[in-house]
């Protein structure tokens, strides 16, 4: 059988996750470099539509992988779901992206089939035949380059942001789609899952922000940070700050970042007014795109930042609220 | 609003008894309790019907781990810790024996070798060590003897009764900012014990207590005490051999500032440097920081550091005021050991081995109160009577009046220094006066405003972030961190000062001499000097400097909740 | 309820990391702590004690000095340690190392395993999927809640994005505790003395060797991220400059 990468993607509620169209993205370069065929599967109960938005893009093959045991998800149905699958097929790489529910089952498929998992990998190298994957170690202080030492299939998992999903080639003619219904016995599920529901948080997580919309020093008064709420809100980001902020009360403490609050690593950082001392610093350097706005040419994030604004963030934040506003009512 | 730290009351406090509890996990501290269970092992191997227990035998050691607090240059006479263990060489982790050393004179950009290294700097039979490294070790003899050390734990009151002192009473964990328990809180324990022994280093916390509730300062010579802040670096190879020790005068301080730098090479191309200043310069603007960064400036540190990176950042302070700003070392239910009382020889920059030297003549004594069940003064009188028959006494009477003697600026020191070389410390009398630190603090308005010869000492440095840093980047190599969720540990009796008189007379000095950024004054329009005191208390490195050097003394530092401070990881 | 919580030492969170001669691992000569979110999966598991009475065993694999680690917990309340002490189980994979807690486990009949979410050094988050598959038991990962029910426990688990989902299990099962769920408790004086007298059973690499099997990952190397920033400065007025962000945030960043 020739070498095939495997992309699954994630789905709730038949709508696909976000987040797929990096695995996708992903699997596609990855194809690229080893001349490897690359396939998708989308696991669920009455997925075939969503298959079939996937065959749209640059794909050998996308597969169904159908049972109405396998909606909601559950670990026990989507191990015993997808292990025959796996068996049969035999892909080399098996790539998904590192959601909460993945890391949910991986763990379990790949120690059901004998495998192991590579977790929440940032990219990956290929050196002659040598593939090896690169993850964060030590809360991003250090990268490590894993490979693995056993056969396929590997299990890799990606990390949110890792890949562009917009970046994902569409295909030049619709991909075979194949239909798997899938037998699971009644006692495979043990957990019983309730619906999902949505609750407000008791605590922000800001680890889990994608956009952050941080204030230090340089707001001045407890008053101003209405200003960078605004902001926030205005992007669907989340709020958070620099040390002196939370220690004189203007923000709780759970909105901290830095070496004695949070350590985040965001799609976007926005840093309002902060100077950039080490410790703040070593909670935020990890960010993909980090844009700073300070008075002070020689403030020590602007080192840090991929966008730098000196300049006064009274008259900078306003009118870019405005612009925010625009573009996401679609001008 | 700014709330501080003090124990709760109206709570129950969990009660244990204790035979003898150390507290202070430093060398002092971990010589005495290592001495303490010696002697209970030699007596047990010859009493089998009765032998004495180590059950009730504590150590409390604030940092959470055994050592994290311990911060010294340091070179390590050898002299105590041959007597308490014999051949400690062959397993104690020492970076090398001292081969070189050097005296060095500064100027700006020059710097002139003392053709003889000055006797008392002489340091030929001394070892490199990481205080920190070697207390972890002595930590885990202690502990593989039987005797308890509680790490995260902090001595925070001291109990009486009367005359006597019964125990300690430990932190309060889980308090939060405004002193109201949170829903993990914990009282801290009352131990009453027979010995409370306090080796808690430099400007104890509880010793100050002792003292002030005894006036056990009462004609003895104010404490006078320095400050030291380090640097470990890692530098190319071939820079610095280990075992080669320098020291510096002169350059950046001027005639009116005491104090010096050390240089001392390590193992694995690690360079242990530091700067000492005396917390008795006249200008409130000084910045001790700011001092060691321009010393690092110097053409030879600079051709030494270059290319090397800085691995950790501390400074504590030292006592020098010596033999007579000891205060009594006993009383009824208490001894005090190392730092806390002054143990230090300031001419030779040393104190750990009278500290270990001090921990087992206590040690000697509390064995002996806890054979007859006796921690009465008299009984405990016994260990000031060893040490004032050891060669404690020998070797610091003979520097008696070394830091006294540069009372009046660094020419006059040295010329009493010289005396006193010949005098057996004498000088030109036997008991030369000090005068406590911030009583030569001078008033901005006497100073120049631009600051004058010391004006490269005055105010934040800057650093160019490669070879000296801005004092927050350099704290960021301490490891220090605290539960942010608690009172402020920095008591300021009397804030209205330092929003006013201070801000006129002194310009707020403690924003200058703490090394660690705690002390901030921010823009306040709602005070008539437009400038208020904010703390950052998670930033404190435990030197005890704003204690000392506080012009009005309304500053107490007592200890933060336990288990937080520094990490001195290889200092 | 006899709850298991696995837990592992991890180097400080701001320890200075120094890389090993052959840069795939960091030197040893750090200091060490517990990893927190298993600090978390212990609370719990004392809080579960406390509620429905039982025992908490504390398990870690590791060298010497990883025994601190179990005798905190043995002073926060814990009743029992076990201590898989090897220098090699560091540098063990998941699978290896649930291997090894399954094998040290295997005369115990615990009702719960408890593990943090992942640890601070890796950050793979499999060790307690996998041990569940080795034992063959259900198990759900992020928990917020626990509670006890007729036919086993209803967990509360975290998902993405603020939402959360209730879940019916069975027990035995294993579960990964979220972090910050609780405050964590601070040993007590008496705690840690006693602790001294609790049972702290050891277990040698040679007593699980036949379990483990050969890492199926290594790492080829360890280094120090390398970041290629080149800052872009935007001047110009500031409508100006608002236009030309949110440009950016459009086309660069993409969250528009």
């Amino acid at each position: 059988m020739p070498d095939s990468i495997l992309v699954i993607v994630e789905q709730r509620e038949g709508k696909l996750n976000r987040v797929s169209w990096e695995t996708l993205s992903a699997g596609q370069a990855l194809a690229a470099e080893t001349g490897w065929t690359l396939e998708a599967a989308v696991v669920g109960s009455g997925v075939a539509n969503l298959a079939n938005e996937i065959a749209g893009k640059k794909v050998a093959k996308v597969y169904a992988i159908e049972s109405p045991k396998l909606e909601p998800y559950t670990p026990d149905a989507f191990t015993a779901g997808l292990k025959p699958f796996l068996q049969s097929k035999q892909p080399s790489l098996v790539l998904m992206p590192h959601t909460y529910q993945v890391r949910d089952f991986v763990p379990k498929l790949a120690t059901a089939m004998q495998r192991s998992a590579i977790s929440d990998c940032v990219g990956y190298k290929k050196e002659g035949d040598k593939l090896s994957f690169t993850r964060q170690m030590f809360q991003g202080k250090l990268a490590a380059d894993v490979s693995f030492t056993c056969g396929p299939p590997w299990f890799v998992t990606f990390q949110n942001g890792a890949f562009r999903g917009d970046k994902v080639e569409p295909g030049a003619s619709a991909a075979p789609l194949e239909i798997l219904s899938v037998e699971i016995a009644d006692d495979v599920t043990r957990n019983r899952p309730q619906e999902v529901f949505k609750e407000a948080k008791q605590a922000v997580d800001l680890t889990q922000a994608e956009i952050i919309v941080s204030v230090g020093r340089g707001i001045k008064e407890q008053k101003n940070i209405e200003l960078a709420k605004q902001l926030a809100e205005a992007l669907g980001g989340e709020l958070a700050a620099s040390r002196p902020i939370c220690d004189s009360g203007w923000l709780p403490m759970d909105r901290q970042i830095g070496s004695s609050g949070q350590t985040v690593a965001p799609k976007l950082y926005l840093a309002l007014g902060i100077s950039g001392a080490i410790q703040h610093i070593v909670g935020m350097k990890g960010a993909r795109t980090i844009i700073a706005i300070n008075k002070d040419s020689e403030a020590p994030i602007f080192e840090i930042a991929d966008y730098a604004v000196v300049g006064n963030l009274f008259d900078i934040v306003p009118p870019l609220i405005e612009e925010v506003k625009k573009a996401k009512a679609g001008a | 609003m700014l709330s501080f730290r003090k124990p709760l009351t109206g709570i129950e406090r969990p009660q244990m008894p204790a035979d003898v509890v150390i507290v202070g996990g430093g060398p002092a501290g971990m010589a005495c309790a290592l001495r303490l269970s010696q002697l209970i092992d030699q007596h047990n191997a010859k009493n089998l019907d009765s032998p004495l227990s180590k059950e009730n035998i504590y150590v409390l050691e604030k940092a959470r781990e055994v050592g994290q607090h311990c911060l010294s240059g340091a070179l390590l006479d050898p002299r105590s810790m041959r007597e308490l263990l014999p051949g400690f060489e062959k397993e104690a982790p020492i970076d090398a024996e001292v081969t070189t050393e050097a005296v060095y004179f500064l100027t700006q950009k020059g710097k002139f070798k003392f053709p003889i290294t000055p006797p008392p700097l002489r340091d030929h039979g001394n070892y490199v060590i990481s205080l920190n490294r070697f207390v972890k070790w002595l930590g885990r003899k202690v502990e593989e003897t039987g005797i308890t050390i509680f790490t995260g734990f902090a001595g925070a009151e001291l109990l009486f009764e009367g005359d006597r002192v019964t125990g300690v009473r430990t932190d309060d964990k889980g308090v939060d900012k405004q002193n109201q328990p949170k829903s993990n809180f914990e009282p801290g324990y009352d131990l009453q014990a027979k010995v409370v022994i306090l080796a808690e280093g430099t400007r104890g916390s509880l010793t100050k207590q002792l003292i002030a509730r005894f006036a056990l300062d009462r004609d003895r010579n104010p404490q006078t005490y320095g400050q030291g802040i380090k640097e470990l670096w890692e530098v190319p190879a071939g820079r610095m051999a280990a075992g080669e020790v320098i020291y510096t005068m002169g350059w950046p301080l001027t005639t009116k500032e005491y104090g010096g730098a050390w240089i001392y090479g390590g193992k694995d191309n690690v360079v242990s440097l530091g700067f000492v200043t005396g917390l008795d310069y006249p200008d409130p603007r000084l910045d001790p920081q700011h001092v060691l960064q321009q010393f690092k400036r110097h053409p030879f540190v600079v051709s030494l550091l270059e290319g090397g990176k800085l691995i950790r950042y501390g400074a504590k302070s030292l006592p020098y005021g010596g033999w007579w700003s000891i205060p009594p070392v006993a009383g009824a239910g208490w001894m005090i050991l190392g730092d806390s009382a002054g143990f230090l020889n300031s001419q030779r920059l040393k104190g750990i081995h009278l500290a270990i030297k001090s921990g087992m003549l206590a040690a000697e004594t509390g064995f002996e109160a806890l054979r007859k069940n006796d921690s009465s003064a008299a009984a405990l009188g016994d260990f000031q009577k060893r040490v004032e028959s050891s060669w404690i006494r020998d070797e610091l009477w003979k520097v008696r009046n070394f830091h006294q003697g540069f009372e009046h600026g660094f020419w006059r020191g040295m010329l009493h220094a010289g005396l006193q070389q010949f005098t057996g410390g004498r000088g030109v009398q036997d008991r030369y006066p000090s005068t406590a630190g911030p009583q030569h603090l001078k008033k901005l308005a006497e100073l120049a405003a631009a600051g004058g010869h010391e004006a490269h000492l005055i105010g934040a440095a800057k650093g160019d972030g490669k070879l000296t840093f801005d004092k927050l980047t350099a704290l960021y190599h301490s490891g220090t961190k605290h539960e942010e969720d608690q009172p402020a540990h920095l008591v300021i009796h009397d804030t209205d000062i330092c929003n006013s008189r201070c801000v006129k007379e002194f310009g707020n000095p403690c924003q200058n001499f703490c090394p660690a950024n705690v002390y901030e004054m921010v823009d306040d329009a709602s005070q008539p000097s437009g400038k208020r005191i904010s703390l950052n208390p998670s930033n404190c490195v435990h030197c005890k400097t704003c204690d000392i050097a506080d012009p009005y003394q309304i500053i107490t530092w007592v200890p933060p909740e336990g288990g937080g401070g520094p990490n001195y990881d290889g200092m | 309820m006899k709850i298991l919580v696995c837990m592992k030492q991890v180097p400080q969170k701001d320890a200075p990391l120094k890389l090993n001669e052959a840069a795939t691992w960091i030197r040893e000569d750090v200091s060490y702590e517990v990893n927190e979110p298993d600090a978390f999966a212990l609370e719990e598991a004392l809080r579960q004690k406390e509620k429905h009475g039982g025992e908490v065993v504390v398990i870690t694999a590791g060298p010497a000095r990883a025994q601190q680690v179990l005798r905190e917990a043995l002073a926060k309340g814990a009743d029992r340690a076990v201590h898989l002490e090897d220098n090699a189980f560091v540098r063990l994979d998941a699978s290896n190392t649930a291997r090894a807690f399954a094998a040290a486990i295997k005369e115990e009949t615990f009702d719960l395993i408890f593990t943090g979410l992942q640890s601070d050094d890796y950050g793979y988050a499999q060790t307690g999927v996998v041990l569940a598959e080795l034992l063959g038991w259900p198990h759900a990962t992020i928990i917020m809640q626990i509670e006890k029910t007729d036919s086993g426990i209803k967990v509360k688990r975290e998902l993405e994005a603020g939402y959360f989902q209730f879940v019916e299990m069975p027990l035995p099962a294993v579960l990964t505790i979220q972090s910050g769920i609780n405050k964590l408790r601070y040993a007590t004086l008496i705690g840690i003395k006693q602790a001294k007298n609790k049972p702290l059973r050891k277990v040698a690499l040679a007593d699980v060797q036949s379990a483990l099997a050969a890492n199926m990952q290594t790492i080829e190397r360890l280094y120090i991220p390398q970041k290629t920033k080149n800052t872009e400065f935007l001047e110009g007025a500031p409508g100006e400059v608002a236009k030309r962000l949110v440009e950016k945030l459009r086309n660069e960043v993409r969250v528009l």
